[in-house]
């Protein structure tokens, strides 16, 4: 849940439960004034009543006074209460509905006759009153909650835009750019700190990470000239008239070995330069004919394996690529296609203007596919590859925003590449 | 014909001339680039290898010098770094090939004998051995007189064997000559097995002698 959300939800359900109780207490004074009021016009009625009897010594005329009614009734001495307040409910014939009465119920005596009064008082006007007051508080509070909802919400969101601004950088912040973390200063404390202390992490890792790639480089380039020297003195050695038949052996295994490693040494520095990249002179180049240049130049290859080639589409397509990277992509899909396919078995290539599909017959994986692509990562120790190929077709891919995918499609191992910025 | 070798490695300055010694140049070596530089003023060379990174300076102001001061010099470039750029800057400044290190001796010999060879306008047009004849400019080989009927690739491995007569040439280096360092498969071996077969055969049946020899199982000579 956005923070945005969280905070606005935790201050919406603050303030409703404020804004309950405050209703409620409210309710209850209200009430309790209304009554109060309610009371003091019943015992005024009273009051008046007991007076006009004094003075006049007679009953006073029952509709004289503020209430609604005043009932009177002989009663004996002892029947009538002395002071009695209760609410009651009245049925009212014009409302026909029960309206509720506040009723006073006492007793006096008039020439020495005990006299039951009930004074009612409808508290109609008065709920009246009491409703349209809640009902404008409530208003109120529904109006207020919403505006005090929505001035939070800007508020935060205003305050938090940095450090949305921020997580976003820092989402797209990659150590193979080669470039620092850019974030904007701003004022609010925190995300100041939180911006410096990230800085200087990816700058810390920013050149943990360049040490490291600088070190691969130099080790890469330093191991060349040894590498040289060793080939060469190999190839003098083997020149040798005197060589015994196990000598000659082991001198064949040292240079098979020492041909292996420079061949190594230079995908790597290959796949490194990549990284780095280097290869920034790029043209366009019409793949569908580099493609059957490079099938062409394997053709002796696959007759070896007695492998079929179908050509399933061959659509002019135009990429815009660097010429060397773009060989070593293509031929390095077929070599792969060649190699880990069976004695007999075919390739299918289909190239079409958004897609270039190679399929090979062949055993299933053993490992996972998403592994494929990993340096290092053989299917099959024995044919002689050192993985590299996908390392290196993966590496490229990436550099021109192809996406290869790999799947396995009865019986084929099938490998996609996805064009995307494809003129033509 | 005179060659000077500019490599600061001691060790593979020696391996170059001692390999290239046996094919007939005369070589000189230079270690730095001050006595290069002073070496190239001094004398005339057939063709300069020239390493990229020496002590003193760069290696292309050399070619850079050499090209203005004597153009009919072949170079080659001798380097580490594989640089794409240096390889541009390398070849557009005149030099006649760039090698990335490590290389074959053998393949080193056939670069400079195919720069010598194109360099060479008025001189040998054809390569004699025995009763073989071989020529560049038309990529045709003759046994007797008699037009060999090869394959690319058959053409391009008795080349290399021609060049490299009387050595042992690995395997690898054969691959890698005819293919490229692309081919990092083993298979490539097998495939220079069958190259080789049928050249031998082509040959003996066009009247020569097999001139090839297994050597030792280390790989293959070509001998008269």
């Amino acid at each position: 849940m956005r923070i945005l959300t969280k905070t606005s939800l935790y201050y919406l359900l603050v303030s409703v439960i404020v804004f309950l109780l405050g209703g409620l207490s409210f309710y209850k004074i209200l009430q309790t004034e209304i009554y109060d009021e309610v009371d003091d016009q019943l015992f005024t009625d009273k009051e008046n009543i007991i007076e006009y009897i004094r003075s006049h010594d007679e009953l006073p005329n029952v509709t004289s006074g503020i209430s609604e009614a005043i009932i009177v009734r002989e009663t004996s001495a002892h029947a009538g209460a002395l002071e009695a307040l209760s609410d009651t409910l009245i049925f009212s014939t014009y409302d026909e509905e029960y309206v509720p009465f506040r009723k006073l119920t006492f007793t006096t005596y008039q020439n020495g006759k005990p006299f039951e009064y009930t004074v009612l008082k409808s508290l109609m006007d008065f709920e009246d009153l009491f409703e349209s007051t809640m009902l404008a508080m409530a208003w109120i509070f529904v109006l207020l909650l919403i505006g005090l909802a929505g001035v939070n919400y800007f508020i935060n969101k205003y305050n938090w835009r940095n450090f949305y601004d921020t997580l976003e950088r820092a989402k797209r912040y990659s150590l193979t750019q080669r470039k620092p973390l850019l974030l904007k200063p701003t004022d609010t404390q925190e995300f100041q700190e939180l911006n410096e202390v990230l800085q200087a992490m990816t700058g810390k890792i920013h050149n943990d990470y360049l040490n490291l790639k600088e070190f691969t480089e130099n080790a890469s380039h330093e191991i060349q000239t040894p590498l040289a020297i060793v080939s060469s003195k190999l190839e003098l050695f083997m020149q040798s008239d005197i060589l015994t038949q196990a000598q000659a052996s082991m001198l064949e295994e040292m240079h098979a070995s020492i041909n292996r490693l420079s061949r190594l040494n230079r995908s790597l520095i290959l796949l490194t330069r990549i990284e780095n990249r280097e290869f920034s002179e790029n043209e366009v180049i019409p793949l569908h004919e580099l493609l059957q240049e490079q099938l062409d130049q394997l053709h002796e290859m696959m007759l070896m394996h007695d492998i079929q080639v179908e050509i399933e589409a061959m659509q002019p397509v135009f990429v815009e690529m660097n010429t060397g990277l773009c060989e070593i992509l293509i031929s390095n899909l077929l070599l792969n296609a060649i190699r880990h396919n069976s004695a007999g078995g075919i390739i299918r290539i289909s190239l079409k203007a958004d897609e270039l599909c190679i399929k090979n017959s062949g055993e299933p994986l053993q490992e996972e596919p998403v592994t494929l692509f990993e340096r290092f990562r053989s299917g099959n120790k024995l044919s002689g590859s050192m993985g590299i190929g996908l390392a290196l077709v993966s590496k490229i891919s990436e550099l021109y925003q192809l996406t290869p995918t790999y799947t396995y499609e009865e019986g084929l191992h099938v490998l996609r590449l996805k064009f995307q910025k494809n003129i033509s | 014909m005179k060659l000077l070798i500019i490599e600061d490695e001691q060790a593979l300055n020696a391996s170059m001339v001692a390999y290239l010694q046996q094919g007939g140049y005369t070589c000189d070596t230079a270690l730095n680039y001050h006595d290069g530089s002073r070496m190239l003023a001094d004398q005339h060379y057939t063709c300069v290898l020239v390493d990229l990174t020496l002590p003193g300076g760069n290696g292309l102001d050399l070619v850079r010098v050499l090209k203005k001061n004597n153009p009919d010099t072949g170079i080659i470039i001798i380097s580490a770094k594989n640089a794409l750029d240096d390889k541009i800057t390398g070849l557009e400044l005149g030099a006649d090939d760039y090698l990335t290190k490590p290389f074959h001796l053998s393949e080193l010999n056939a670069r400079l004998r195919s720069v010598i060879r194109r360099r060479n306008f008025n001189g040998q047009k054809v390569i004699r051995v025995g009763n073989l004849e071989v020529f560049p400019e038309s990529a045709e080989a003759l046994v007797q007189g008699r037009k060999l009927t090869l394959t690319k690739k058959e053409y391009d491995l008795l080349l290399y064997f021609v060049t490299n007569k009387n050595r042992v040439l690995t395997k690898d280096s054969i691959a890698e000559h005819l293919w490229g360092d692309h081919i990092e498969s083993l298979d490539s071996l097998d495939f220079v097995y069958t190259h080789i077969k049928n050249l031998r055969r082509k040959l003996v049946e066009a009247g020569s002698e097999d001139p090839i020899t297994t050597v030792y199982g280390m790989g293959y000579k070509f001998s008269y």
